[in-house]
């Protein structure tokens, strides 16, 4: 339990810090400019601040803080490289998110005195998912955006955390048929809006989580059999689907027209080499959507081959985080709640990295911690507060019972 | 409590696979088709670079330049226009009219795309033209040229030499073709010269193919040299009558006659004895079917017929005709394999990459692509092929004093008044290890119109070795 250790730094901080460092002041020393060295400062700084002196208030799991963090950062890094206007937009976002995060953790912790407020987080879930159906803008043949009172969001990024919180404390209950009704209500409104990549994520991460509390592979197996069924209705209903499907097939059919975005990623990254085209030096900014969707292609680009790698294997280092805690957690509820905060986080990371790389068909979802976008990143971090939050019970309980081992039953 | 974490397993195994699965995949297919995308036209950044950087020299195999720059930084290729034409698909353009040659496919060393950060950096800052590395390569500009000379002329076609120990090709010449120095007007031209007809032209290979055909009797039907034939002049399949050139008779025969006189009727029913799908399985064994993306060359892939066909489908496929298409250089690379004991080596242009300091950058290295045939098959058809030198229908490709090896095709064309003229074989000598694939399109029999060709071609190996 070093990790969560109050006294102890981890070690992981000082080369995150030194990282963006260097990076900004790079960046600054290019073309002499004066915000970069600011954010030279800013930034290293801000990675302490949450990484060293937030653990000291709130306990927390000090290196899944850093490798979100790093992530984070790289985000901001790599946006301000590309468009400085955007690199500032979202190290607002990452503030706005690190505030998610805490009261996210704080939720958890006190959610034994909040349980009541259950009905209504699906409630409003559920209003929020039917908004964009309503009022809302199509942007890349999804119809997921809405804009209210002048700021543009994406509900069902927001939902995404009402789910985790809400299917987790239901199937905690053993209240099967409800859990279900919730996720099946959030799927369909999701295919209303033709937001596929995101229907596909909340399927998993419902599939995960109904089968790890109920352990009945044939629901497993119904449930994958039932997401096939799917895809084949969908790509029979939908151009759109059809579309994507033959890019995958082959991108080179069409390098200039359908296929261009996702061409344009795959030469990207082989321009990039093992160790890329260099902080500054790429030309990463071709892509088209590449501060959302294809986020990955840029940082693979100027970073390379084995940097990207190393973005992948920091995913499955979350994941892996995120199990142990599961695995340390006292009740089913936060059990569930770790695993599907963690299994959300990875599996979208591979549904989008997998559409940059052409391994399956591409999807409009973002790369947690490091697409653009003010949603994607508050919800992204406030996933990381629910599962923070577990974290924080765990290391109670462990004082807890140190404790009674110290004053003796009759405490 | 317990049950939920012990559940836990799967997810989490299953969720880390795919993660994992991203990486694999990634570096797969970046390792395998990584500069294809790198060199194809759709890479700007590849367009970016050209700005920022002199293209590197490009020599023969004997240090002869066959590509250099001018002093405004314009690519000027040798001063003789049958060198130039006669290398021009080999080479290619800067403008990539010709697909996948050594100017686009190999702009990753010609660019020095692998120039360290800092070497870019400072280049960044100072903006001084970097330059980028020099090539040797494994072609020779003398026989390609004297190759260009001795093809018919008018006809369309290809010739590839190559060394069937280590891959290296010596020449890869395509017709109909054009002067690189004077490329106005070339890429509308309706014969399109720009297509190099040795790696992304395929076609019926007619009787070259019974060498084949032939592999497999040697792998399934145990008494297969030793047992005859009969060929009584025409044999029915189905609805139609197969017949020999000239319509003989070839009687009684073994297999080593039958390919010696190219009889369609015995490897017609050696097809039907052996089945489609054991002649298939040796087809596929030799590579084809198979995607052939070499680190040098990126070759159409050569195609066995689909499944599921007629008998007479498949008695045509055993002399090399029915829907069956191959690249002049897979025979090329087929006929190797037969030479160089069963082993087919992957095709190879790039023999040296050097930087401005002659430090070296890339270095070619043999590599194997396939072994189809045993050292004893292999034997048994260098055999055959000799006999076919020198008494079949290949003896206008003997050399006095070489050991020379062959098989001559003349492939039927839907459209096409007279055959495509093949010719595959090579020289069975350890100081000449050379094999040969020529091909002429619409000139008629490979044994009149293919195998003289290939007869200089040795002689001009054996004179200048």
């Amino acid at each position: 339990m070093s990790s969560t250790d109050k006294r102890r730094n981890h070690w992981l901080t000082l080369p995150g810090m030194l990282f963006f460092f260097s990076a900004f002041l790079l960046l600054g020393l290019k073309d002499m400019d004066w915000q970069s060295f600011a954010m030279a400062v800013a930034v290293p700084l801000a990675f302490f601040v949450i990484t060293v002196v937030l653990p000291v208030r709130l306990p927390a799991d000090k290196m899944l803080l850093c490798v979100v963090n790093f992530l984070c950062g790289l985000g901001v890094l790599t946006l301000y490289r590309l468009n400085p206007q955007r690199g500032i937009d979202q190290a607002i976002n990452y503030g706005v998110g690190i505030i998610g995060m805490i009261a996210c953790l704080l939720v958890v912790r006190y959610w034994h005195r909040l349980k009541w407020l259950l009905p209504m987080i699906v409630a409003v879930s559920l209003l929020l998912m039917a908004l964009p159906l309503l009022i809302g803008s199509v942007r890349n043949g999804a119809k997921a955006w809405v804009s209210l009172l002048g700021v543009s969001f994406q509900p069902s990024e927001i939902v995404k955390v009402a789910m985790l919180l809400s299917m987790a404390y239901l199937l905690s209950r053993r209240l099967i048929v409800p859990a279900l009704a919730f996720a099946g209500a959030c799927l369909g409104l999701l295919f209303l809006q033709r937001d596929l990549g995101t229907a596909l994520i909340y399927y998993a991460i419902a599939l995960i989580l109904v089968y790890v509390s109920t352990g009945s592979l044939s629901f497993l197996a119904l449930g994958t059999l039932g997401a096939g069924a799917a895809a084949v209705v969908g790509y029979q209903l939908n151009t759109y689907v059809q579309n994507r499907v033959s890019i995958w097939q082959n991108p080179w059919n069409d390098p200039y027209g359908i296929s261009y975005q996702v061409v344009q990623s795959l030469v990207a990254m082989v321009n990039a080499g093992p160790w890329g085209s260099g902080l500054g030096l790429g030309k990463a900014s071709i892509i088209p959507e590449v501060e959302t969707d294809f986020i990955f292609a840029a940082v693979f680009h100027e970073f390379g081959l084995v940097f990207g790698i190393c973005v992948i294997l920091m995913f499955l280092l979350i994941f892996l985080r995120g199990v142990g805690i599961a695995q340390r957690a006292r009740t089913r509820f936060h059990t569930l709640l770790a695993l599907g905060c963690s299994a959300l986080i990875a599996v979208q990371a591979f549904v989008i990295i997998g559409g940059n790389i052409n391994l399956i068909p591409l999807t409009g979802v973002t790369l947690p911690f490091l697409s653009y976008g003010g949603t994607s990143m508050v919800s992204s971090l406030c996933i990381m507060g629910l599962l923070q939050g577990v974290a924080n019970a765990n290391q109670r309980g462990l004082e807890e019972d140190q404790m009674i081992a110290i004053l003796g039953e009759d405490r | 409590m317990k049950l939920i974490k012990r559940k836990l397993r799967l997810a989490v195994i299953a969720i880390s696979l795919l993660l994992v699965l991203l990486i694999v995949y990634g570096a797969y297919s970046i390792g395998i088709s990584g500069n294809r995308w790198f060199s194809s036209s759709v890479n700007t950044s590849l367009r970016e670079v050209r700005k920022d950087v002199i293209p590197g020299r490009i020599y023969d195999r004997n240090g002869l330049q066959i590509a250099g720059n001018d002093t405004q930084g314009n690519r000027v290729y040798h001063q003789d226009e049958a060198t130039r034409r006669s290398l021009v698909h080999a080479l290619g353009l800067k403008s990539g009219l010709v697909k996948n040659a050594v100017e686009t496919f190999m702009s990753y060393l010609l660019y020095a795309y692998d120039a360290g950060y800092f070497a870019r950096l400072s280049a960044a800052f100072s903006g001084v033209m970097r330059h980028g590395y020099d090539l040797r390569l494994s072609l020779t500009s003398g026989l390609s040229r004297y190759i260009y000379e001795q093809f018919p002329p008018g006809k369309s076609g290809a010739v590839i030499v190559m060394n069937y120990r280590t891959g290296e090709t010596l020449s890869l010449n395509s017709f109909p073709t054009f002067d690189p120095a004077r490329p106005a007007g070339v890429a509308s031209d309706p014969e399109k010269p720009y297509i190099n007809n040795a790696t992304q032209w395929r076609s019926a290979p007619g009787s070259t193919f019974k060498v084949i055909t032939l592999a497999a009797a040697l792998k399934h039907l145990p008494d297969a040299m030793s047992k005859t034939y009969t060929c009584t002049g025409a044999f029915e399949v189905g609805d139609i009558t197969i017949t020999d050139a000239g319509m003989a008779v070839h009687g009684d025969i073994t297999l080593e006659k039958a390919l010696t006189v190219s009889c369609n009727i015995v490897f017609a029913k050696l097809a039907l004895e052996l089945g489609d799908e054991k002649l298939k399985q040796t087809a596929q064994d030799f590579g084809i079917d198979d995607h052939l993306l070499f680190s040098d060359l990126v070759v159409e892939n050569s195609r066995y017929p689909a499944t599921n066909r007629t008998a007479r489908e498949v008695a045509w496929t055993g002399p090399g005709q029915s829907a069956l298409l191959m690249t002049p250089i897979h025979m090329a690379m087929i006929a190797s394999a037969i030479a160089n004991d069963g082993v087919m080596m992957e095709p190879k242009v790039l023999m040296q990459a050097v930087d401005a300091g002659r430090t070296g950058k890339a270095q070619m290295t043999p590599a194997v692509y396939a072994s189809p045939l045993s050292v004893s098959e292999a034997d048994v058809i260098a055999q055959a092929m000799r006999k076919v030198v020198q008494s079949g229908t290949a003896t206008r490709a003997a050399v006095p004093g070489l050991q020379i090896c062959g098989k001559t095709g003349s492939a039927q064309v839907d459209g096409q008044k007279l055959t495509n003229a093949w010719f595959i074989g090579f020289i069975d000598q350890k100081t000449l290890p050379y094999a040969v694939c020529v091909v002429v399109n619409d000139a008629g029999e490979g044994s009149r119109q293919a195998a003289p060709l290939a007869g200089k071609i040795f002689d001009y190996l054996n004179r200048h070795k």
